[in-house]
Formats: structure tokens, sequence, C-alpha cells
């Protein structure tokens, strides 16, 4: 079932002075429970996809469905509900909300969705209990390595239950231990919750562990492959 | 969320806060100083000048003619000596004449008074700065105000001519002898006021001598003299009104009239006192508007990158715009009462041992101050700086929270921060 597609997807950045091609008519189609890794070299214009996909931002030309609705068409206040509803995100860094414990980091999206107390702290607690930082629960992100922080924001990404989670860069700032870790988790998340994750990197780690990988270039696909479970290495590492 | 965002910078909070507290005690202390210079000036005018009620014949402001006493004197005296509210009257003949020494000659009001009753109405008695008080042993004792007997170049036991008109018109002169200098600290009514013995004006006015039948035919006179002036203190000042209007019911022939209606610049100078106080209080919260602008407006500068995130992951521009305006009234609600609690202990301290100010003392006096000022404060004024400050805070947090809500997520993300 293609939960994603994109027709003609151009975005020009600044048109009117010197405009910047960010993307170059993207056309692409992504199925329920995709492992997908977005490639390419910096300024390919991986980010700028993803966050056309995520409604962050929106296409100057072209098509952008999620989830079976045309999002191009919300306005800003609708978008920010439909991210708060339908997309996890799991940034690079500056993830977490420093003044919130880890708990409360993760409960935060359910707050905005008024989910019940009960709710919430049950999700929160198998969550975190998910991503093996049940003992970390109440430490604030300061008091968290970055793998445990961007652990911590995946638990945050999958609170509400999203279809989607896209991640920018998840592990630029990692480790390889760490990288490794989070990998798992994540693809371990995929399979058992069938939650479609994307990825934009360029981490051969992240690419590594794919199922499918998009790589654009100067704003187009130049290419599009889909792995078998045997090309797909898996994790080296456990922390 | 928001009370922990303000502590993520614990100096920059602090010091916001130490502001807003240091403006509400400002806002206090300045309110509690202006309303004890205000009462002082019209204490110290009730006490030395006009008491709480005054009574005169109803056309002697116009010219203030001697011919215009109080009809009635003895009745309206004894009526107001029989009410228990009434705490002490002196009945008073008035002349405006000339005083002249050797020196010169000055324009003044003579009082003619019972020195006892005087004393119980107003602060001549405390008021004797050289000298003594008026004993009515000797004729024609007289007391002079410091600032005339300087202006005159005048001593104790000096002789002085009074020149006025008597009851028929006629100019008349007596001389007194000075027996002492008094100083209410009100320069303008010490140059152009003496007091003397009531009996022995009323001698110069011609009234009849007291005692004599011809008194007791006049109906109106006072043991023979004639009465100008009743001055009413009462046992609580805020009955003045009431009183008044008791009073002016019950002799229509009279007119009577509260401190405030005797002396309009009592009200006009507690009315200007509110309003420099209410200038210095919007002066501060404009102050504490920019310091709270600023500060905020860094914190929310330095987030931009959280903020961006936050918007990302669905939180929508209400709950941003709130949470900046939640952090900005949590900074007042910690300054805001620290402010009232120090404003508080200011205004009890120096309400009971008064800021003493005896350096400025001859610009005091020169507008009928006091050298201590006792800082008083209104009960509301506790209630109004906080709301000012919770206005104030809520309108410093509106630029800053704007700025918060009009950020792109994609952009704000992007920023290195």
């Amino acid at each position: 079932m293609k939960v994603i597609i994109t027709r003609g997807i151009e975005k020009v950045y600044n048109p009117e002075k010197v405009p910047v091609h960010a993307l170059n008519g993207v056309d692409l189609e992504i199925q329920e429970g995709e492992f997908t890794a977005i490639v390419g070299p910096s300024g390919s214009g991986k980010t700028t996809l993803l966050n056309i996909i995520g409604g962050l931002d929106r296409p100057t030309e072209g098509y952008v469905e999620v989830g079976g609705q045309d999002i191009s068409k919300l306005s800003d206040n609708e978008l920010i509900d439909f991210r708060k509803n339908h997309i996890g995100f799991v940034f690079q860094a500056y993830n977490l909300i420093p003044v919130l414990t880890a708990r409360e980091n993760v409960e935060f999206v359910m707050l905005l969705q008024n989910r019940s107390r009960e709710e919430r702290q049950q999700r929160v607690l198998e969550l975190l209990r998910a991503v093996g930082l049940e003992d970390k629960i109440d430490k604030r992100p300061s008091e968290l390595s970055g793998g445990q922080q961007q652990r911590v924001a995946v638990a945050r990404a999958l609170a509400p239950k999203p279809a989607f989670i896209l991640a920018d860069e998840p592990t630029a700032s990692l480790d390889s231990t760490s990288t490794a870790n989070l990998l798992d988790l994540m693809a371990e998340l995929n399979r058992r919750e069938n939650v479609t994750f994307i990825f934009s990197t360029h981490d051969q780690r992240v690419i590594d562990r794919a199922r499918r990988v998009v790589t654009l270039v100067d704003g187009a696909v130049d290419s599009d492959e889909q792995r078998s479970p045997e090309e797909i290495k898996t994790g080296e590492a456990k922390e | 969320m928001a009370w922990r965002n303000i502590w993520r910078n614990p100096t920059r909070s602090l010091v916001v806060i130490a502001a807003i507290a240091i403006g509400i005690w400002a806002a206090i202390f300045m309110s509690g100083f202006a309303t004890g210079m205000s009462k002082s000036y019209v204490n110290n005018a009730i006490a030395n000048i006009v008491s709480h009620i005054q009574a005169h014949h109803p056309k002697w402001e116009e010219n203030y003619e001697v011919k215009y006493d109080i009809p009635n004197a003895a009745i309206v005296l004894d009526t107001l000596r029989n009410d228990a509210r009434v705490q002490s009257v002196s009945a008073r003949t008035l002349v405006t004449g000339m005083i002249s020494s050797p020196q010169g000659a000055r324009g003044i009001q003579a009082k003619g008074v019972v020195p006892e009753d005087e004393a119980d109405v107003s602060q001549l008695r405390k008021n004797i700065v050289e000298g003594e008080y008026l004993s009515g042993e000797r004729r024609n004792e007289l007391l002079v105000g410091e600032e005339l007997a300087q202006t005159l170049d005048l001593e104790l036991k000096n002789k002085v001519v009074l020149t006025f008109q008597d009851l028929e018109g006629e100019i008349t002169a007596g001389a007194f002898r000075i027996v002492g200098f008094f100083e209410t600290g009100n320069d303008g009514f010490d140059e152009g006021h003496v007091f003397a013995i009531r009996g022995d004006l009323n001698r110069l006015l011609g009234a009849a001598p007291e005692g004599e039948e011809e008194s007791k035919r006049l109906s109106g006179r006072v043991d023979g003299a004639v009465i100008h002036e009743i001055a009413v203190m009462l046992q609580d000042r805020e009955q003045s009104a009431a009183y008044n209007a008791e009073l002016a019911e019950e002799f229509p022939g009279l007119k009577v009239q509260t401190y405030r209606e005797v002396s309009p610049d009592l009200d006009l100078y507690e009315s200007q006192i509110e309003s420099i106080s209410l200038i210095y209080l919007i002066v501060i919260m404009l102050a504490l508007i920019f310091g709270i602008i600023n500060t905020m407006l860094m914190a929310v500068l330095e987030r931009v990158r959280e903020l961006g995130m936050l918007m990302a992951i669905g939180m929508n521009r209400v709950k941003v715009f709130f949470m900046i305006v939640l952090e900005t009234i949590a900074l007042a609600l910690v300054g805001g009462p620290a402010g009232l609690l120090i404003g508080y202990v200011t205004i009890l301290y120096f309400g009971n041992n008064g800021i003493d100010l005896s350096a400025f003392s001859d610009t005091l006096q020169m507008y009928g101050l006091s050298e201590v000022i006792y800082l008083q404060l209104e009960p509301v004024v506790y209630w109004q700086v906080p709301i000012s400050v919770a206005i104030t805070a809520i309108l410093a947090s509106i630029y800053p929270a704007y700025k918060a809500i009009h950020l792109r997520p994609v952009e704000a993300m992007r920023t290195i921060g």
C-alpha cells in the first residue's frame, strides 16, 4: 500500500533574487512499512525532500500525498495538527527539550494530543523500555549520552503512534556503537510496529541497513534500489 | 515547562526578577513618600492654619470687613462645645491691617484669640520658638511669626503698632508688645499673621467691654467680643464633611467649610501628588517593559532552533505564544511578591521612624512641609502596583511571543544555536 506519493516536486529557494533549485521534479512512492534511506551528496536535496514529505516545508511545484491526504493544500495550522498526529520526527541534534526529563519529553506530544494521563504514562514506560532506557526515565537530556538522547527521540517520535517516522541525519553526531544500537532499535520497531521509516543520510552505516535506497543528485532521483534481506547488513555493536 | 524555561539561565532570570522587585519597591516607595509628603502638608495646614472646620459670616470672605461677624456666635459655640464629636473650638476675632515697627511696615491679619482655646485647636503654643505664649496677664501681648520678625527686624519685647479699621469704619491703632515668635513651618503664613488676646483687639475695634450689659444685649457676641471665625477640631478628621453638612443645616446663616473648602490648595496639592505618583509609576513600568522585552527576546532568540523543533513535532502557535507569555508572567510572579514585601517593610519602617530631611528644612518650610516625612501608603496601592506589573509583564511578553510564533520550523531548525 502506497503511503507517500510525490509527483513532480520542485523546490526553488529565493525564486526572485538568486533562485536555487533544491528539487527538480522528484517522483517517489513509498510503501507502508518501508525502511528507506534517501541518500546523496551534500546539497542534493535530501533534507528538503524530507521536510516537504513531513509537512515542514511546501514545494514550489508538484503534488505531495501522505497517508492519502494532499498535504500541499493544508494551512499552516492544519499542517501542525497533521504532523502532530501522523508523523514522528527524529532530528540530527537539538532533538529533545532540555528542561524536560526523558519521561516528559516522550510524553510531550501525547500531551499536545490531549491523551489521558493513564494512557500517556503507560505508553511512556512501554516506549522507554523498548528503547532500553527505563532506568533513565527521570534524567534530563544533559544527563544522557548522545546515543541515549537519540533513543529518547525515537521513543518520542513513536509516542503519538504515527504512520511514519522521518529521520534527518539521525546518526550524524553519534559514534559507531551508538549508531549501531540506534539502527538496531529502529529496525526492530519497523518490523514489530510496521512503522514506515524514512531517513535522509549520507552515513554508510545507515545506508547499509536500509531495505530501499533512493539516491538524489542535483535535486532529482538518480537511482532507486530495493534490497533483499540477504543484502542488508546487521548491527555489529551493542552498548 | 514555562517555569523550568525561566531557570535555564538563572543569572539572566534573576536580573529580571530583581528588576521587577526593585521596580515594585520603587513604585511603592515613591507612592509612600508622595503620600507621606501630602499628608504632612495637609496635617500641618490643619494643625496650624485651617483646623477641620471653620465658620464665618457668609460675606466675610468678600472683603474681610470687621462688620461681618458671626451672628449668634454664642449659640453656635454652645452647640459645638456640647457635641461629643467636637474636640476643641476657638472663637477668633480677625482684623486685617498693618503692623509697623521702626524698621518698616507690613500688611498682616491679626487673630484675636483666647489663649487656652487656641492652644487646644492649633499648634500655636507648641510653635513658639522664642519668648513665651500669650498669657493675658499684660495688656496688648502679641505673637509674631519668625519670618515676619526677620523681615521687620523685630526682637522680643519690641513694641509694634497694629493699625486697622474699627467697627465704625474708622482707622484705629494700638501699640502691642511682642512676647514671642512662632514658626508653623509655613513661611507664607508666618509672614502674614500675628496673634493677640481677643479682648485687646475687641477693645480697639470698639466692641462693648467684656461683661458689660451692652454685650449681653448684642446677641451673638461672646463675652462682648465680635467673632469672625470659629475654628473647630473634631475627634475624627474623616467626619469633617458629614459634620460640616450638619452644621450648615443647623445654622443656615453661617458659612461653614471643611478644611478642603477653606484651603482648596490642599486638594490641589493632594491631586498633584497623586498625579506625580502616577507619572513615576508609568515611568518605572515603561523601564520595566523594555527590560522584560530585552530578556524575553534573548530567551526566544537563543531557543530559535528548539522552538522550531517544538512546532515541527506539533506544538501549535497558540501554545507557543502562551508558553512565552507564561514564562514572562512566571518571572513577574517571583519578582512581584519580593518587591511587595520589601516595599511593605520599607513603608512600615519609615512610616514609624520617618525620613529626616532637615538638611532641606528651609525649602520644606517654604512649602509648608515637615522636616521629617513619614511614609504612608493607601492600602489600594498594594493591589494597584502588582496589577500594573502583571499588565506590564503581559504587554512586554507580546513582542517576544509574536517573534516566536512567526518562526518557520524548517528555517528555525536550520539556525545554528
